[in-house]
């Protein structure tokens, strides 16, 4: 008798005829002693993390790229014969592309859930400010020339970085490295939305004011103000083949330096001088972003590669190389900005020269320690300020 | 301060809205096409021969925190069902082992389908240059990392509650000892990441996923509950949700060419290669699976086939694009013999080499074998007499010391890999349309099953240049490949695959050895 086909499925779990005769043929014990998936994984700390056992090696990678576990050739490649991944996809070498780890270990589910709950928090905060009718204490000119123009500009400074990671998710030849960028990469264009989005909001709770984008683009693509940092935006977008430089000079060179210092220093500092509460709230959420891909990118460069076993000099001259090279155009970029000084009010302790000088300072520091010196790099900050502060009237 | 009179007076005539107010992710989104700006340098690092449209829209108009938002609570879902009442109910332990084994590698094949798809929907966010059609891929690159560690989750869950977790947790170092591996790569890594962009998202999105997911991710689930399996359902039925996005995407990526009159050129050529590549190897694995891999059975395969491939990709789906200039692949025809019989002759050719597996296998029972027949009339004849005859020499008992594949050697049925596809074939004993020609180049030869394929690599050699199991093996014997390739258990001498999924008369790496069968190429034998 053959057995019967039907399309009202019976669950095998449910029917209990049917799960009867699956207990059955189930043996008492198990075949296996080994519960822990991943478990030939190295764990960066104590035990085997969710995030690694659901990442590490997911990236089928041939041995002939280091860390990989498959072997032979690219199945198909592209048209000429490039392969799909190869270790010329990079100017560093590592004894193993699947080392990095991230270490606020984020995989999609943990990632989703904070970002879900900033969301849900955000349009809380934005009902109560409105309700509240806090915009009316934010100063009409900040309001209307600062905020909505040259804030508004850096929709594009965001959305730029955001879009020099698509090659890098393309191209990067771990798994852990790949989410990492690509989380960088979401928040940068969580960024420049939500920047947009605080414009939008004023829009709604203040006729009048333009949500549109029309007056930040014209700011960002021919106010000298923005010339430098739009002329290095293009260039990291799309000027660069090498996925590691890419990351390097984005987010350990010009975001740290040029980023950090109109993010915090200028908006987030002079925010609430105009009496603006409102910008600082989403430029918090940005600075939480860049600091968790600040520790991310540490691991990966100065954890992971500088520390590579084989080829850590290597990639210290290159770190060093791609240090110098993105760090004149980061110079020129913040020079440039400083004429945005001219535009607000002199108020002492916070964007007079010396304060601002204090600023840099504060920037530079922050980098120098941060990556700098743990590529023995050497940089002379006081002459670099200078330099910039050329650009103060 | 600097403040202009006219600003003033503008300002002061504002009038404050004080109603508690929100943004919608529409009201931010409907900006994002501007967030672009024109540049002399903005070129794609993946050029391709089609011309995408810079004021391409796309249709799900989300934004960073609505995407987490939708995701979030997918996920609480999800893996509330898994973590609490699945967990409770020991439902990791209560699927027919038949299908436990074939979770092994449906989920972490998969995976790897969907780990390359965020390498390839990156390819695309580079390729695209409106903004709307960059957002639209960075979601999907977003989601293939999602689905990727939804899949690897199911080896997880696995991996702690099911009675053989061997497989389940170590697949990623596994899976490439086996011959399905390779042409599981052809169709899930490198089709959908090396080639012209849009070449690549015909493959992922127009044919991957706007064609085998639904039976791959949306049939399965019927299988698996079948099988007593409700872990897969909760999980691929989440992953499904989003794929419909990923489809949306492929609808775009064609809208974006339509403009184009050039694209008519290329379009429908690289629409027959995709589709080919990807029913090359799902049309005989999913089928395999699905069949092989369950002791109670849903419906043939040929069926499922023809409803999601035929009727509803070819027809319904490739009907809409109609309009833009698209046609049904001529190949689909070819594909549509394959889907009666090139499961079973695959089937033959996986148990034969079944020790090379990181799952079991187990031949069909009594029952079973009266539902092919049934089925597939003429099956017993052909198939049905040789799997009996391997039982009957023991292939399920270490102490036979006998491997199904020293009885096709034996009996003249050389196994070949398609070099293009890199899926095994066997020309002496396959029922589905495979022939064998073998063409030799750059003092190499290429063995190749099908007229697609061939034409494939006639125009572009350089591209499927992949060695063979059986080329890579050549001379080795296989117990020592197993061992290389870590396919034992944790008590060091068990095998994790198996002939058979009883939880007793497991072979031993001494097993294996004592059969003494060694791979060779039959290319050069």
């Amino acid at each position: 008798m053959a057995q019967e086909t039907t399309r009202t499925t019976r669950r095998g779990l449910l029917d209990p005829e049917r799960a009867a005769a699956i207990l059955k043929v189930i043996p008492p014990n198990a075949l296996d002693t080994q519960r822990r998936m991943g478990y030939f994984v190295e764990p960066r700390w104590k035990r085997l993390s969710e995030y690694e056992a659901l990442t590490c090696y997911s990236q089928p990678t041939p041995d002939w790229i280091p860390g990989g576990l498959d072997w032979g050739d690219w199945t198909q490649k592209f048209h000429g014969g490039r392969p799909s991944w190869g270790n010329e996809l990079t100017e560093l070498r590592s004894s193993d592309w699947h080392k990095h780890r991230d270490p606020a270990r984020r995989w999609h589910h943990p990632y989703v859930k904070n970002k879900s709950e900033e969301a849900g928090y955000t349009q809380r905060f934005l009902q109560g400010y409105s309700a509240e009718g806090q915009i009316r204490t934010m100063d009409p000119f900040w309001r209307d020339e600062m905020i909505s123009k040259y804030w508004g500009a850096m929709i594009f400074n965001e959305y730029g970085m955001f879009n020099a990671h698509s090659s890098v998710v393309r191209d990067c030849l771990g798994d852990t490295i790949r989410s990492s960028a690509t989380f960088a990469a979401f928040d940068k264009n969580d960024n420049a939305q939500m920047i947009q989005m605080e414009r939008v909001f004023i829009s709604k709770v203040l006729s009048g004011f333009p949500e549109s984008t029309d007056e930040p683009k014209l700011v960002w693509t021919t106010d000298p103000v923005y010339r430098g940092a739009r002329v290095l935006i293009e260039e990291l977008w799309q000027g660069i083949q090498d996925f590691n430089e890419i990351l390097w000079s984005t987010h350990c060179v010009y975001d740290p330096l040029f980023g950090q210092f109109v993010r915090r220093e200028f908006f987030l500092r002079l925010a609430p001088f105009f009496g603006d509460s409102l910008t600082p709230f989403f430029i918090n959420q940005t600075q939480t972003y860049f600091q968790t891909t600040r520790d991310a990118m540490s691991d990966l460069y100065l954890t992971t590669l500088c520390d590579d076993m084989q080829f850590s000099s290597l990639n210290r001259r290159f770190l060093r190389l791609w240090t110098d090279k993105w760090l004149s155009q980061t110079v020129t970029a913040l020079k440039d900005f400083m004429g945005l000084y001219d535009k607000v009010p002199v108020i002492a302790g916070v964007t007079d020269e010396a304060s601002v000088k204090e600023a840099l300072t504060r920037v530079f520091s922050d980098w120098v320690h941060d990556y700098v010196d743990k590529i023995d790099g050497k940089v002379d900050t006081k002459k670099i300020i200078d330099l910039i502060m050329t650009g103060y009237k | 301060m600097a403040l202009s009179a006219a600003t003033t007076a503008a300002t002061e005539a504002l009038k404050v809205n004080r109603a508690p107010t929100g943004v919608n992710p529409q009201e931010v989104h409907r900006w994002m096409q501007s967030f672009n700006w024109d540049f002399a340098k903005n070129r794609t690092k993946y050029p391709t021969k089609y011309h995408m449209a810079n004021d391409t829209k796309e249709q799900f108009k989300i934004i960073a925190k609505e995407y987490a938002r939708m995701e979030a609570i997918k996920d609480e879902r999800q893996f509330g069902t898994l973590l609490d009442g699945l967990s409770r109910l020991g439902a990791g332990n209560r699927m027919h082992p038949k299908w436990g084994e074939t979770m092994k590698v449906a989920s972490n094949f998969l995976e790897v389908g969907e780990y390359n798809a965020i390498a390839a929907a990156a390819m695309l966010w580079d390729s695209a240059t409106a903004s709307e059609q960059k957002n639209g891929y960075l979601a999907q690159v977003m989601d293939e990392i999602r689905h990727t560690h939804q899949c690897a989750f199911i080896n997880h869950f696995y991996s702690k509650h099911y009675h053989d977790p061997a497989g389940h947790n170590d697949a990623r170092r596994t899976r490439a000892i086996g011959p399905l591996w390779k042409g599981m790569k052809r169709v899930f890594a490198d089709g959908f990441i090396s080639g012209d962009a849009v070449e690549c998202s015909v493959n992922l999105q127009l044919v991957g996923e706007a064609c085998f997911t639904n039976p791959l991710i949306v049939a399965v689930t019927e299988w698996a509950s079948a099988n007593g399996d409700e872990i897969t359902p909760s999980v691929f039925l989440s992953i499904e949700t989003d794929e419909l996005r990923h489809m949306a995407n492929g609808y775009q990526t064609v809208v974006s060419i339509a403009h184009d009159p050039a694209s008519s050129k290329y379009l429908n050529t690289d629409l027959n290669n995709a589709f080919w590549t990807q029913q090359k190897y799902f049309t005989p694995v999913l089928g395999m699976l699905f069949e092989y891999g369950s002791k109670y059975k849903v419906e043939p395969w040929v069926k499922t086939w023809n409803r999601w491939v035929y009727e509803d990709w070819g027809g319904i789906w490739i009907g809409r694009l109609g309009k833009f200039g698209v046609q049904s692949p001529p190949s689909l025809k070819d594909a549509k013999q394959d889907a009666y019989w090139a499961h079973h002759d695959l089937f033959l050719l996986a148990y034969a080499l079944w020790p090379t597996g990181f799952f079991r296998l187990a031949l069909p029972d009594e029952e079973e074998m009266q539902w092919f027949e049934a089925n597939y009339p003429g099956w017993y004849d052909h198939y049905g007499k040789i799997l009996n005859e391997w039982r009957a020499l023991g292939c399920e008992d270490p102490s036979s010391k006998f491997i199904p594949i020293q009885w096709l050697e034996k009996n003249g049925h050389k196994v070949y890999v398609d070099r293009v596809s890199q899926v095994p074939f066997c020309p002496s004993l396959a029922k589905s349309t495979n022939t064998l020609r073998i063409h030799e180049y750059n003092n190499q030869l290429h063995s190749f099953s099908d007229d697609w394929g061939e034409r494939m690599w006639l125009t572009e050699p350089e591209r499927y240049e992949c060695q063979s199991v059986f080329e890579q093996y050549a001379g080795r014997e296989i117990s020592e490949v197993v061992v290389e390739g870590h396919g034992v258990r944790a008590d060091g001498k068990t095998l994790i695959g198996q002939p058979h999924v009883r939880g007793d008369k497991l072979w031993t790496v001494e097993d294996l050895r004592a059969a003494g069968c060694v791979f060779s190429d039959p290319l050069r034998n």
